[in-house]
């Protein structure tokens, strides 16, 4: 019984950064349908910041996590520039193929960048102290507090997002450049406006799963992007992309059926069985877990 | 477009600083001179000996000791006027621990003209270029690159490590002595020196009388989740598992995980635990106790030879040499000798002399022969990591395992 519990919280644990990241590509995927592959790199960026913002910030006398705002402030700036130098002028000149390569050149463009940069360079980093350690006991099974807190954070935001996209007149705008851009030029919606605003806080989100991330598994290195983005994408494809709930769904069925197939089948399998039920998944359902199936309009 | 134009070309100077920014902090210019075009002059007096290492990528710290290992050796033997008459200059290239890369910077140096060449730290990429060393009759001392099948199959590659199959059998006989018969191995499938490491101990073992009753592993080096495998470790009831991995996932993964889950008995490494100091989180320090691992050398020992290089690498590089210095110095060494013996810097002479199996090197990792395959016969010192109490973790020498012992 203990190994089950403990293969639930594992499995929690994982989900949760998954879920954090995922909510990142949603976002953005769910506005201008472009799957943003350097979002993981965002991540990298604001581990990064996080790790030179610690010291500062103790010494200021204020918490190791408050570096956060150091580093959404440095993320949405990194995504706002991203989309203005990069995907902005590909999108109005080229396809949607264009777009997506040139996320990816980004990625790769980010992760050189930072192995370029002495005070980063190749070697990895091990992350502070960030959360108080050690947690509470029930039963002969640990709840790490920095599970828990993770695990808080990842809902509290998929909810704040959800209703900031559904209630308020900027996500109203959002949804509207989502359906057609054209129809919401018309309707007086800035539509580049909401594009930045997007990647803004699609790109902050990656600060605070950076955050959570580092505080879980402490070691962040330049090409960290790459690694933790596959699987937060495949999060978010799972659960639907474009989907706020979706995303974080995703997230912790990912993780938990990592952590399962870990602790009772075979540890060296676990990659494998987590493909094999995306492939399951967009076989049965093709939109993913929440996603409609919505006809092509004619 | 003139916009597009200006900010295209502000982020290439950006780049460009930046990069010079990179080189310069490295001693010398070795992760620069992968392009090639920056070789230096020829000039007809100087030896040429190349440096394959990762020296950037997650395991640049095996690079960083690898090359400021040699050029210690190289500034020594220049001052003391060379080879043969010769001053040795290093041409060092980076292959980032990746196979492709690795291939690549070979083809680089034999495009030059070298025949000497130092390299690399893994096996995985090692592995990549012990062919095409034979073909081209290129000799290949690899400093760490510890699997078994590298010095087997070709007549051009040597070492200065033990072999994987040595260094698994020192892990076993270390587990008997220590009186564990019931042992856990957790290892990563997708990693050549991890899962050969695992096949020489469980082979170990087998011949020792210990039992393996629980085996589980990780699927990739970049798995950062080993909790579920040592849960299985204390539902199996073992006090001794051996866990080789390098130093970027021991730290800050394996060891606080494995603690976190209940785990208590030892953990053992091989060489690849060596700078984990460096990747532990302070307040991770406290569970760092009970860890056992097979090294190169051990700084810390009070040969003359160890001192006095611990020394010189001291003054020269401000920190205490990894064991992956200790192997870069020592293939410098090798080469020298067996240039030497030979009478001649051509590849093939240097070779034939190499493979003679009765010269005895007296170097920093140990005084010994090579074998007919071309790894040397030697034991291994065994170490401990310790709390020091202050967030801090050293090490301390357990045991020495001579290659005698294990006959």
């Amino acid at each position: 019984m203990s190994t089950f519990i403990q293969t639930v919280i594992v499995g929690l644990r994982l989900g949760s950064v998954y879920a954090l990241i995922a909510l990142g590509y949603t976002m953005v995927y769910g506005i201008i349908r472009l799957i943003n592959f350097a979002h993981g790199d965002f991540i990298m960026v604001g581990g990064y910041t996080i790790i030179f913002t610690v010291p500062l910030v103790l010494a200021l006398g204020l918490p190791a996590w408050a570096a956060v705002l150091a580093a959404i402030a440095v993320c949405a700036l990194v995504g706002m520039g991203t989309e203005i130098i990069a995907y902005r002028p590909v999108r109005k000149k080229g396809t949607n193929m264009s777009a997506l390569i040139t996320a990816i050149a980004m990625s790769l463009f980010l992760e050189n960048l930072a192995q370029a940069i002495p005070a980063i360079g190749p070697n990895p980093k091990v992350a502070n102290q960030i959360f108080a350690a050690g947690g509470f006991k029930i039963g002969s099974v640990t709840f790490e507090y920095t599970t828990v807190i993770t695990i808080v954070i990842s809902a509290v935001i998929m909810i704040v997002l959800y209703m900031f996209t559904q209630k308020t007149r900027l996500g109203r705008a959002m949804r509207c450049v989502s359906e057609d851009k054209s129809a919401a030029t018309l309707m007086g919606i800035n539509v580049n406006h909401t594009i930045i605003l997007t990647f803004a806080i699609g790109s902050a989100l990656a600060a605070v799963a950076a955050l959570m991330y580092m505080a879980q598994y402490p070691r962040i290195y330049t090409t960290l992007g790459s690694d933790l983005g596959i699987k937060a994408f495949v999060s978010a494809v799972l659960g639907g992309i474009g989907i706020i709930p979706g995303a974080v769904l995703g997230g912790f069925v990912v993780g938990l059926f990592e952590s399962f197939t870990t602790s009772y089948i075979s540890s060296s399998l676990a990659d494998a069985v987590v493909f094999l039920i995306l492939i399951v998944v967009l076989l049965l359902k093709p939109a993913g877990i929440m996603g409609k199936n919505v006809g092509e309009k004619v | 477009m003139k916009k597009l134009f200006c900010l295209l070309l502000a982020l290439c100077m950006v780049l460009s600083l930046a990069a010079c920014g990179g080189s310069g902090s490295s001693g010398s210019s070795a992760p620069a001179a992968a392009d090639g075009e920056e070789a230096p002059a020829a000039s007809g007096d100087t030896l040429k000996i190349g440096v394959i290492s990762p020296n950037t990528g997650n395991l640049a710290a095996y690079g960083t000791g690898i090359h400021t290992g040699a050029e210690l050796a190289v500034e020594e033997i220049n001052a003391a006027g060379g080879i043969l008459g010769q001053q040795v200059e290093l041409v060092e290239l980076d292959d980032r621990a990746d196979p492709t890369e690795c291939l690549n910077a070979f083809n680089n140096l034999v495009s030059q003209g070298i025949g000497l060449i130092i390299g690399s730290a893994t096996s995985g990429a090692t592995s990549a270029i012990t062919g095409p060393a034979n073909e081209e009759e290129v000799v290949i001392i690899a400093p760490t690159a510890t699997a078994d099948s590298i010095t087997t199959e070709d007549d051009y590659i040597f070492r200065v490590c033990y072999a994987d199959s040595a260094q698994g059998a020192i892990a076993a006989a270390y587990a008997k002595t220590a009186g564990y018969d019931k042992v856990g191995i957790v290892y990563c499938t997708g990693d050549v020196y991890s899962s050969g490491l695992k096949d020489s101990f469980s082979a170990a073992c087998a011949e020792q009388g210990i039992e393996v009753v629980a085996t589980e592993s990780s699927a990739a080096l970049t798995t950062t989740e080993y909790t579920n495998q040592f849960t299985a470790m204390v539902n199996a009831g073992v006090d001794f598992v051996y866990a080789p991995y390098y130093y970027d996932v021991i730290g800050p993964y394996v060891i606080p995980q494995a603690r976190a889950a209940g785990y208590d008995g030892v953990i053992m490494g091989a060489d690849g635990y060596d700078t984990t100091p460096d990747y532990v989180r302070e307040a991770d320090a406290p569970v760092f106790n009970n860890i056992y691992w097979t090294n190169h050398y051990f700084a810390g020992d009070t040969s003359e030879k160890v001192t006095s290089f611990v020394k010189a690498y001291k003054d020269k590089f401000g920190s205490e040499p990894s064991a992956f210095g200790a192997t870069g110095y020592d293939s410098v060494y090798v080469y020298k000798a067996a240039i030497e013996a030979a009478g001649s810097t051509e590849p093939s002479a240097v070779r034939d002399a190499l493979a003679d199996t009765s010269t005895v090197y007296e170097c920093v990792s140990g005084t010994f022969s090579f074998d007919v395959s071309g790894t040397p016969v030697k034991g291994a010192p065994v170490i401990t990591f310790k709390d020091n109490g202050d967030g801090t973790i050293g090490m301390e020498l357990v045991d020495v395992v001579e290659a005698t012992d294990l006959a």
